[in-house]
């Protein structure tokens, strides 16, 4: 039995890493075709969107949280920036209809300023500090939104939010009325799931690309030194508050990206999206993912984005009762995976090992393995 | 000869206690001066005010005839002091190639979107640093080889992580190298080979300032030798003169009695 797994593993691990990269990209980007064959409800395809929005999500929060080292349990408020900025610049509210190129940057501007104001002051804070001061700079930002009804409709949200239009209303308009085909004129408007579901899968790939380059160079490694050892990070040149804030100004502009993206997704969005068990199921999937590694930051999205959708389908006729319980089956999972592979699904391949809690024993075994080593080592030499 | 370091009347208290007392000494170009003084001297707190960690009360740090003192330890480390620590500052979840190009972050200026985007100059910059960093790892034969770069500097073993720290402090080519306690913990054979390594070093044309309990070392390395006890320096000169000085004796075995004296 014992060589049987053996061998099985030993079978998956021949296969080149690409390889399984290449095989998840196309499969996600097939998912689509199955509801066109209509094997797969649209409201899969939906599911799908969210899964991946939270992808981009998760990909920023790993950069601070994974590769910087600070924990921010305040994450979701970066998005929500992002949001109402889109959704204030491009809706009935005050009358505002800008393009889509102009709104995602700016959304992912005021989410950075967002972080600018809160990174300044919090960058010397570590640990348990950094955590409650995240914590309440979340809270606050949701509650000024809640209390502030002329700017933001408060609890009630903003609704109408424009359609998506990638060239911009103005263009869009003028070529719909030069005459396009139907079926040409459909696509400049992005307004159905599967639309939304390549828009965020390419947003997803293109940054999970971006930030592999940057996790194997100069910054990515200055921010990894800081995860590992402020003290001798800094002492090896690396400044510390101008490596943080850019961290953080990085991961803020992506969840503001994000957000906007979301707005313009949803039509409707209102405080109640932006509260801190969002936060918290953000940094789940950094953690479950596997902090650090790319790949599992995005699968840990999909999982617990999914997860709680899967369970209620699978609940089949018992649903309505069964919806009750929905949550607390999501949560023995988490609990179970946390303690079964705490190193995360997909875990950064030097960090495998390291979340386990070390026997003692085999710890002193694999000290004396590598001490015989070097001795052996110099025998020979000598 | 040129002078490299040059502490000036440096002094650091916490509290009632004077860790450094009026400390005064040179270290001149391509030479290797130890610093000796049984524990809780003031050695490590020395070190931890040459390289920034502390900022001293009084008292002037001059590298090259630059002030240093005050500074950040990244801009003491740009000026080109880098150091090593006594209780291992590794990496740890990081590669060991990885560990060096740290080390090289002040010689290296890749931005953020330029990375993101991993642009020629990018590129070019990045292939330089590994080829350096290979340079580094070679001065160490046999124990950075091949695969063992790609693992994590949390698995090598206590020696090795020693060396890892030198070769990472190596990295920046710095003008000063601050050792702290290098062979602490390595059986007699590594700290010899050690040794050796750091004489090439100072053949290289490395200037090295060294913190180290084991005397044999010292008396291998050193070109100088200062003492230190209570913050305050009580003697300088060649390990010889230092060694057979009566108060760096009295400083390790205490007052010789009345009794015995006589």
């Amino acid at each position: 039995m014992a060589a049987f797994t053996q061998t099985v593993r030993s079978a998956f691990t021949k296969v080149p890493r690409w390889v399984y990269l290449t095989a998840a990209w196309v499969l996600a980007a097939l998912f689509p075709v199955l509801n066109a064959l209509d094997l797969v409800q649209t409201a899969w395809i939906r599911v799908g969107v969210l899964s991946l929005l939270f992808a981009l999500l998760a990909l920023g929060l790993n950069i601070i949280m994974g590769e910087t080292g600070l924990l921010n349990l305040g994450y979701i408020a970066f998005f929500a920036f992002g949001a109402y900025t889109t959704a204030l610049l491009s809706s009935p509210k005050f009358d505002l209809h800008w393009p889509f190129a102009a709104l995602i940057v700016v959304s992912a501007l005021v989410a950075m300023l967002g972080g600018f104001l809160i990174g300044l002051p919090t960058l010397r804070l570590r640990g348990d500090y950094l955590a409650i001061v995240t914590l309440a700079f979340g809270e606050i930002v949701r509650l000024t939104i809640v209390n502030v009804p002329t700017l933001t409709n408060g609890p009630n949200g903003i609704t109408g939010i424009d359609f998506l239009k990638p060239l911009g209303p103005g263009v869009t308009a003028r070529l719909q009325s030069a005459g396009l085909p139907q079926a040409v004129s459909n696509l400049l408007t992005i307004d159905k799931p599967t639309e939304y579901y390549y828009l965020v899968l390419v947003c997803v790939a293109l940054g999970a690309l971006l930030l592999s380059n940057l996790k194997n160079s100069r910054v990515g490694r200055a921010w990894n030194a800081l995860r590992e050892d402020e003290l001798a990070a800094v002492s090896s040149g690396i400044t510390a508050s101008r490596m943080k804030l850019l961290s953080v100004l990085l991961s803020s502009a992506i969840a503001g990206f994000a957000g906007s993206l979301y707005a313009y997704y949803s039509n409707v969005i209102s405080p109640e999206s932006f509260i801190f068990m969002q936060s918290v199921i953000v940094v789940c999937m950094v953690v479950l993912g596997g902090m650090g590694s790319i790949p599992g930051v995005i699968l840990g999205a999909i999982v617990l984005q999914a997860l709680p959708q899967v369970i209620r389908e699978s609940a089949g006729a018992a649903r309505s009762e069964f919806e009750v319980y929905r949550m607390l089956v999501f949560g023995v999972i988490i609990v179970a995976m946390v303690v079964l592979r705490p190193e995360g699904l997909l875990p950064d391949k030097l960090w495998r090992g390291q979340a386990h809690e070390a026997d003692p024993r085999e710890l002193e075994r694999t000290r004396q393995t590598l001490f015989d080593l070097e001795e052996g080592e110099q025998d020979l030499e000598a | 000869m040129e002078t490299i370091l040059n502490l000036d009347g440096v002094s650091m208290s916490f509290g009632g206690l004077k860790a450094v007392d009026d400390l005064t000494f040179d270290v001149t170009r391509n030479e290797i001066v130890s610093i000796i003084g049984p524990n809780g001297s003031g050695k490590t707190t020395t070190f931890n005010v040459i390289s920034g960690l502390y900022e001293p009360d009084s008292g002037d740090i001059l590298l090259k005839g630059e002030s240093v003192a005050g500074l950040r330890p990244d801009q003491v480390h740009d000026k080109g002091i880098a150091r090593t620590f006594q209780s291992l500052r590794l990496f740890s979840n990081m590669s060991v190639l990885d560990n060096v190009l740290v080390g090289m972050h002040s010689n290296s200026k890749s931005g953020l979107v330029a990375s993101m985007l991993r642009l020629p100059s990018v590129r070019r910059e990045e292939a330089a640093m590994r080829a350096r960093a290979q340079e580094i790892l070679s001065m160490f034969p046999g124990r950075f080889s091949g695969p063992r770069q790609s693992q994590a500097a949390g698995s090598l073993s206590y020696a090795n992580r020693r060396r890892l720290e030198i070769a990472r402090a190596l990295a920046s080519d710095p003008v000063l190298l601050l050792l702290d306690e290098p062979v602490a913990g390595m059986n007699p054979m590594e700290s010899h080979e050690l040794m050796e390594q750091i004489c090439d070093l100072r053949d290289a044309g490395y200037t090295i300032l060294m913190i180290e309990h084991d005397m044999h070392v010292v008396e291998g390395v050193s070109d100088r030798v200062i003492a230190m006890d209570h913050g305050v320096k009580i003697a300088e000169g060649t390990y010889e003169q230092v060694a057979n000085d009566p108060l760096v004796v009295e400083a390790y075995l205490g007052k010789r009695s009345a009794h015995t004296a006589s």
